[in-house]
């Protein structure tokens, strides 16, 4: 046994070496894509699918959104799952995009609902909505847990970012997950409450997610 | 003890296998490069204890390094983030030091790689006051009064700067 301290302490950590496997991009996608579909199989499952999707004649407003959160959903998770792997000079600004992209349907439906005040008309945001956003929470549940999984195992070195991507993921996975089940076709319900299902959980991720992943 | 980061990613793909020589060696690479880079913004008190710690993390998070990728960035990483760790954690430990002012640089390959990925590089990122804050009181130990009797900031400024400063540190550890 070495007698310099230090030397000691490199011997003990060589000495409890055990094989790892590398963490891998396509596992990490993998477990969160799973998580992803099993909460949207669950949620249509309970509460089944949409008419309009059910009878195989999507309406296209309600398509259009729930493609824009389940990419969202994917690009957002694709970041989370690679900041378990930590290096400095990585880039990882393509979700930043996509977000940006995703925040045209509530930004359209708040600029609606802009204009129609201007206009002194009335602007109605269904209070039913509500439904929507725990649903879309709940279910993002699921999809938020594997990636905090996935990261407690990495070592993420900005954990709110981590936790915001996360949250992000999980609340657009959720989002895409009701847009299934929801009745509502119009822009301001999807804009306001499924949007919001996104920015909730992204904001819970970025405020309670680091002490679930620090290491 | 220099070795090139393509011996580098050999040694800790062999070591995520289980090789102890491998392993061995590459923590003696790793210690010798942790501590080039890290004496210049760490007191030479607190050194072996955070090379000991980012070893540490080394060894737990071995998993995380990509055989794909080169391992200085890796390293550095973790390096960086055990750092602003050390930061935050430290407040007078180590008392008045000397840092050492010899500038980690030099001509060859490795070198310039240390010094893209040094922690002046993620101190230049913070605006100056903030910076300036943070080493005078988490660095080179200084009291608050100290710090800012020294810089002409208020007390209560010197702090906010030391908070805001290691939010911004943290959030920059992979891009500056």
């Amino acid at each position: 046994m070495p007698d310099d301290p230090f030397d000691t302490f490199m011997a003990e950590l060589v000495a409890d070496l055990k094989p790892v496997t590398p963490l891998r991009q396509g596992r990490g996608m993998a477990l969160a894509l799973a998580a992803l579909a099993l909460g949207a199989a669950l949620l249509v499952a309970v509460l089944g699918l949409r008419r309009d999707f059910a009878a195989g004649h999507p309406e296209p407003m309600v398509t259009t959104a729930a493609g824009v959160f389940l990419v969202l959903a994917v690009a957002s998770a694709w970041a989370a799952v690679d900041m378990a792997r930590p290096g400095v000079g990585l880039r990882r600004e393509g979700w930043g995009w996509t977000a940006l992209m995703a925040a045209v349907l509530p930004g359209s439906a708040l600029g609606l609902a802009g204009v129609e005040l201007w206009h002194d008309r009335p602007v109605t945001i269904d209070p039913g909505g509500v439904l929507c956003l725990g649903l879309g929470l709940g279910t993002g549940l699921i999809t938020l847990a594997a990636l905090v999984l996935w990261l407690r195992r990495g070592a993420p070195s900005s954990l709110r970012r981590a936790g915001m991507l996360a949250g992000v993921a999980a609340g657009a996975a959720g989002a895409f997950a009701v847009s299934l089940w929801c009745p509502h076709d119009n822009l301001m319900h999807i804009g306001v409450w499924h949007g919001a299902t996104v920015v909730v959980m992204g904001l819970a991720g970025r405020w309670l997610l680091p002490r679930w992943i620090i290491w | 003890m220099t070795v090139d980061d393509a011996s580098l990613a050999r040694l800790a793909a062999l070591a995520q296998q289980g090789d102890r020589q491998a392993y061995a060696a590459l923590l003696a690479a790793c210690r010798s490069w942790l501590l080039r880079y890290l004496r210049r913004r760490v007191s030479p008190e607190a050194l072996d204890d955070l090379v000991q710690e980012t070893l540490l993390s080394v060894h737990r998070k071995l998993a995380t390094y990509d055989p794909a990728r080169p391992v200085i960035p890796w390293l550095a990483a973790i390096a960086r983030y055990r750092f602003v760790d050390h930061l935050r954690v430290t407040y007078r430990a180590a008392g008045e030091v000397e840092l050492d002012d010899e500038a980690v640089s030099g001509e060859d390959e490795e070198e310039a790689v240390t010094a893209r990925l040094s922690l002046d590089r993620l101190f230049e990122a913070l605006p100056e006051a903030q910076s300036r804050a943070i080493a005078l009181v988490r660095i080179e130990g200084l009291s608050i009064a100290e710090a800012s009797a020294s810089t002409g900031q208020s007390e209560s400024l010197v702090k906010v700067n030391i908070h805001r400063g290691l939010k911004r540190l943290a959030a920059l550890i992979e891009s500056a």
